[in-house]
């Protein structure tokens, strides 16, 4: 028995994505194609997000022009592709604040947005720093907090502080602080809906890049595999490795129930097709009595 | 200027809610040309000088805009008027003061005054959101008050997006380390 469907929906990529961004440590090693995408949970009367990616119209062309992001699509667009339209969205999950997970909340007019409290609280601090400390607030968008304002006035955003349980029937979230940003989390979908679940999902926003995060070569250590942290960290590899850790321990370590949503290869382990636009969808699970969105 | 009055009727009637920033004093936040656009016209050197000087007024405000919204999330959120006490709010208050005296050396060509009215427009209601914070009372209805940062804020942010000229280095988001540095 499934409770939820799991989508995974590309809305935009990056052909050339320099590897070290994506494994740390791995320079001079090319590049990499990165698709951006957000995740789709449906099920037990609801319509779930985890991130809701960026608004074009803000970011569009220079992301076109200095960084080779192409071929953006709106959540209208995206979404349509698994029969799901962005007002049928209730819920959705910000695993942190870049720009491209929080950047388009206004394309959700009906949906309540769960942050942690943290993330917000400290690129508060971050801001007040002085100029040579800068770094530490790279890809947040001003305007992206703006608006997160504006959904507090509207009593449509959440702050959380740690791990939640049931935020809806089986979903849970889960704090992983000071890793790829400050209070970035992870979502955990039990999709038996049992406390002991033996059927658990981690869509793990931006913890977990790709699978080579997971399976990392370990010789060098007289390991098969050893887990190697993503490269971009305000906090640091050590917690992105102990999150990775704890997110592997909810699934039984079973590595292909985290999904890593920039990882081109989802469509080598997962049911997917690529849309007339061009863009991946995955089907990662159906719920009971759903019908594939990826099969003919 | 029936048809004037017209448009302006619909705008405020269809468009706009009555608490939308732009019923506020002030000029309204439109996009104006920056040193980037107007480079060829002006030379070079003049529209550089322009740019470097108002990069870091932009970058405060830029900040000061971010904090406020940030802290008026958490206030919120929390229920908690001490975030008008925070550390972070008093260096907000210092850096707003900053880009103030550095606005008053700011010299535009006459090109680029509208430019500079929109970076001075997104210090003054971001002034006028900072001045609100003081106004939150413990364990009091503050949600007029909130209303009234909230618009302010939404306000600052308008000119100060209004203001943006990527290749000035006046932009909203640094993506210098982002997810989409991606290997240019």
């Amino acid at each position: 028995m499934s409770d939820y469907s799991i989508w995974v929906c590309e809305y935009s990529y990056v052909k050339n994505y320099h590897k070290s961004g994506v494994l740390y440590g791995a320079h001079n090693q090319g590049f990499v194609k990165l698709p951006y995408c957000y995740v789709v949970i449906k099920g037990r009367d609801h319509v779930a997000m985890v991130d809701v990616g960026y608004n074009d119209k803000d970011y569009g062309k220079v992301l076109g022009d200095r960084f080779g992001v192409e071929n953006w699509r709106n959540p209208t667009t995206v979404l349509a592709e698994i029969g799901v339209k962005p007002e049928e969205v209730d819920t959705c999950f910000i695993t942190h604040a870049h720009f491209d997970h929080f950047g388009n909340v206004e394309d959700f007019p009906n949906a309540k947005f769960y942050i942690q409290e943290r993330e917000i609280a400290k690129w508060v601090w971050a801001m007040s720093l002085p100029d040579r400390l800068r770094w530490m607030m790279v890809a947040v968008d001003p305007g992206d907090i703006v608006r997160g304002a504006d959904l507090a006035r509207q009593k449509r955003l959440v702050t959380v502080n740690g791990a939640v349980s049931d935020v809806l029937p089986g979903i849970d979230l889960h704090a992983a602080d000071d890793s790829h940003t400050w209070g970035s989390m992870w979502v955990t979908v039990r999709n038996d809906g049992q406390a002991q679940s033996q059927d658990s999902w981690v869509l793990a926003g931006d913890l977990v890049y790709v699978f080579d995060n997971i399976h990392g070569p370990g010789a060098a250590v007289d390991e098969k595999e050893v887990y190697t942290p993503v490269g971009l960290a305000v906090g640091s590899q050590t917690n992105l490795v102990l999150a990775t850790e704890a997110m592997m321990k909810q699934v039984g370590y079973d590595s292909h129930r985290v999904i890593p949503v920039h990882e081109e290869r989802l469509r080598d382990t997962f049911p997917s097709r690529i849309t007339r636009e061009g863009l991946r969808i995955t089907e990662i699970c159906l719920a009971d009595g759903e019908t594939s969105k990826v099969s003919a | 200027m029936t048809l004037q009055r017209h448009t302006l009727f619909d705008r405020l009637t269809t468009v706009h809610r009555p608490d939308c920033a732009l019923f506020a004093d002030g000029p309204l936040p439109a996009q104006v040309m920056g040193p980037d656009d107007l480079a060829l016209r002006l030379g070079s050197e003049t529209s550089g000088r322009y740019a470097a000087a108002c990069r870091p007024v932009f970058e405060d405000l830029r900040r000061v805009v971010g904090q406020l919204a940030g802290l008026m999330i958490l206030a919120q959120l929390t229920e908690s008027s001490e975030v008008a006490c925070l550390a972070e709010l008093e260096s907000c208050r210092r850096r707003w003061a900053e880009a103030g005296e550095r606005i008053g050396l700011l010299a535009a060509p006459d090109a680029l005054i509208p430019h500079r009215e929109q970076i001075a427009a997104a210090h003054a209601f971001s002034g006028l959101a900072l001045g609100t914070f003081s106004e939150l009372r413990p364990r009091g209805d503050n949600e007029a008050a909130f209303d009234v940062i909230s618009r302010h804020v939404r306000r600052a942010y308008a000119h100060l997006s209004a203001a943006t000229a990527e290749k000035a280095g006046l932009a909203m988001v640094d993506l210098s380390h982002a997810c989409c540095s991606c290997g240019r």
